[in-house]
């Protein structure tokens, strides 16, 4: 089994790699299908952001063990511009780009935890945390 | 070579046990609620010494502690009393071994050792007591979830999901898994939600539900809500949600004569005579 | 890669078999205008019974399109969104409130005879 993969997003065919790599660790770990798809789809829009607005960056998703407890983290960073407003960008429908506005917020409810760090002009990095249940 | 405790505690074992068990014994009688019948607690007191005694003999195998303390908690006894057990047992022994000390350094020194013996046993039972008592809490809240949220197909094309008791978030995924997988399985066109036995209606339910509802459109089906009580009709409003995007009516039955109509159905009486 | 669209009677089927990726979810947009556009069909099935995924992005590629045949006249019906599809829909927020859904396809032509012809 894969212990941690990192897959280098720079074009939209990465997007589907990155997929796919959600798909596979979520169904080894043993995550049912409704988690598996929450999963993969968090892991999408995470990718996509980058791929759009960052140019590119990397999604990085690995098992964990904490205290006993087993989940799955996917980790997105980017060196590319930034949010500006990271509380407006986490709002749902704000989008800069005539997307639907849904991804982060989404992302936040796909997932179990989710912290965003953004600075403007630095990069942007995401951790999110989908636990076994 | 054993420690001077142990060396005690093997010696006075019989005389330690018999102090113990009186102790016990005393405390039991003292407890006017217990329950627990006085030859079943002479039994387990004795095992609960053994127990004791081969837990710190044995050093560290733990099995029959774990043993013992499962089946205490399975029969319903109080924590209070595997507790209770052990801090009787270290005043028995501080109480035996602590006339053997020549002088306070050396009685210190005992009691630090008895601390070093009984001290893991303490938080060995204290650890596998709440273990088991999770896993217990954990056990019973998945039987209960999978059995409150069930999706009775009542008859072609409509199924019927009561829903029972109060809906927090984790339900609620259930609730609406549960709704999703049986629609596709009965095929059902319509799904008839039923809160009549929901005690408490706030913005946060009524969000679930209708996320519930929109689901259920997205996998091609559609929503009734009904069992709405007169005073969930009020906080409803009063809370300003709104329910516009799908039917409610206030019986099961209503329901299913809508669910009827949007199938492009209805009940005909027959004539008991049978005629023509 | 392109998805293929079958023309049944006075409708045009497709079923999604392939990973949706960006490319292949604009060429089919733009396929099934053509096709409506050529054949001048009243009526659409796309039936997702075997997507596992639709992120926020496809999501509004999939109603664009809705939109985009119903100002070529054509109804469009979803069908065959799995469970797990739609409780992540869901939780990104999205509701695709104006598209029509169905079942199955079987059950996505019934509603466009019903609608079209009844
Ligand atoms: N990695 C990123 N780098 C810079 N800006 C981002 C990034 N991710 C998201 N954003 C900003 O946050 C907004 C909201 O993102 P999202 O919720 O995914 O919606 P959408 O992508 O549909 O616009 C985006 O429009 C963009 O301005
Ligand atoms: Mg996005």
């Amino acid at each position: 089994m894969r212990t941690q993969s990192c897959i280098k997003i720079k074009n939209e065919w990465n997007i589907v790699q990155a997929r796919q790599l959600g798909r596979d660790l979520s169904k080894q770990l043993g995550f049912q299908t409704v988690d598996q798809a929450r999963i993969t789809t968090a892991i999408s829009e995470l990718a996509r952001n980058i791929y759009l607005y960052a140019n590119d960056g990397f999604i990085k998703v690995e098992p964990i063990n904490d205290m006993g407890k087993l989940g799955l983290k996917v980790v997105s960073s980017d060196k590319g511009p930034g949010i500006k407003d990271v509380r407006k960008a986490m709002e749902d429908g704000y989008t800069t780009s005539g997307g639907l506005g849904a991804g982060l917020p989404g992302v936040k409810r796909l997932m179990d935890e989710f912290k965003i760090h953004s600075q403007e002009g630095v990069g942007t990095e995401i951790v999110a945390i989908k636990w076994l249940r | 070579m054993d420690s001077p405790v142990i060396a005690h505690l093997k010696e006075h074992k019989d005389k330690i046990v018999e102090l113990w068990m009186k102790k016990m014994d005393e405390a039991a009688a003292e407890a006017p609620q217990s329950n627990i019948n006085y030859k079943a607690l002479i039994t387990t007191n004795e095992t609960f010494a053994e127990v004791i005694y081969n837990y710190i003999l044995n050093d560290g195998s733990s099995r029959n502690l774990n043993e013992f303390i499962g089946r205490i908690l399975q029969f319903g006894w109080p924590l209070s009393y595997l507790t209770h057990g052990i801090q009787v047992f270290r005043r028995v022994v501080i109480e035996v071994i602590g006339g053997k000390a020549e002088n306070t350094k050396e009685l210190l020194q005992l009691y630090q050792q008895t601390d070093a013996i009984i001290d893991p046993i303490s938080n060995k039972l204290i650890h596998d007591a709440a273990e088991q008592w999770e896993n217990t809490v954990y056990l019973q809240k998945n039987a209960l979830m999978e059995l409150s949220a069930p999706l009775i197909p009542v008859m072609e094309k409509i199924s019927v999901m009561p829903l029972i008791g109060t809906i927090d978030t984790e339900r609620a995924k259930l609730i609406m898994e549960n709704l999703l997988e049986g629609v596709i399985e009965h095929r059902s066109e319509v799904v008839l939600i039923d809160i009549t036995g929901v005690p408490i209606v706030d913005t946060m339910v009524a969000h679930h539900i209708i996320q519930a509802a929109e689901a259920v459109r997205l996998v091609g089906a559609k929503c009734i809500l009904v069992g709405i009580r007169p005073e969930i009709a009020q906080t409803i409003v009063n809370l300003g949600i709104t329910l516009s995007d799908f039917p409610t009516r206030s019986t099961l039955k209503e329901g299913i004569e809508t669910a009827l109509k949007m199938t492009k159905r209805e009940i005909v009486f027959i004539d008991q005579e049978g005629s023509d | 890669m392109r998805i293929p669209i079958l023309k049944l009677h006075d409708y045009l089927l497709i079923s999604i078999q392939v990973e949706l990726d960006d490319q292949t979810a604009i060429q089919f947009q733009q396929d099934l205008l053509e096709k409506i556009h050529e054949t001048g069909v009243k009526g659409v099935v796309i039936d997702l019974t075997s997507v596992d995924m639709i992120d926020s992005y496809i999501a509004k590629i999939l109603s664009d399109v809705v939109r985009m045949s119903s100002l070529l006249g054509a109804k469009v019906v979803l069908t065959g969104i799995r469970p797990a599809v739609a409780i992540t829909l869901i939780d990104l927020g999205i509701t695709l409130k104006d598209v029509p859904t169905a079942l199955d396809l079987e059950k996505g032509l019934e509603k466009l005879q019903q609608e079209l012809e009844g």
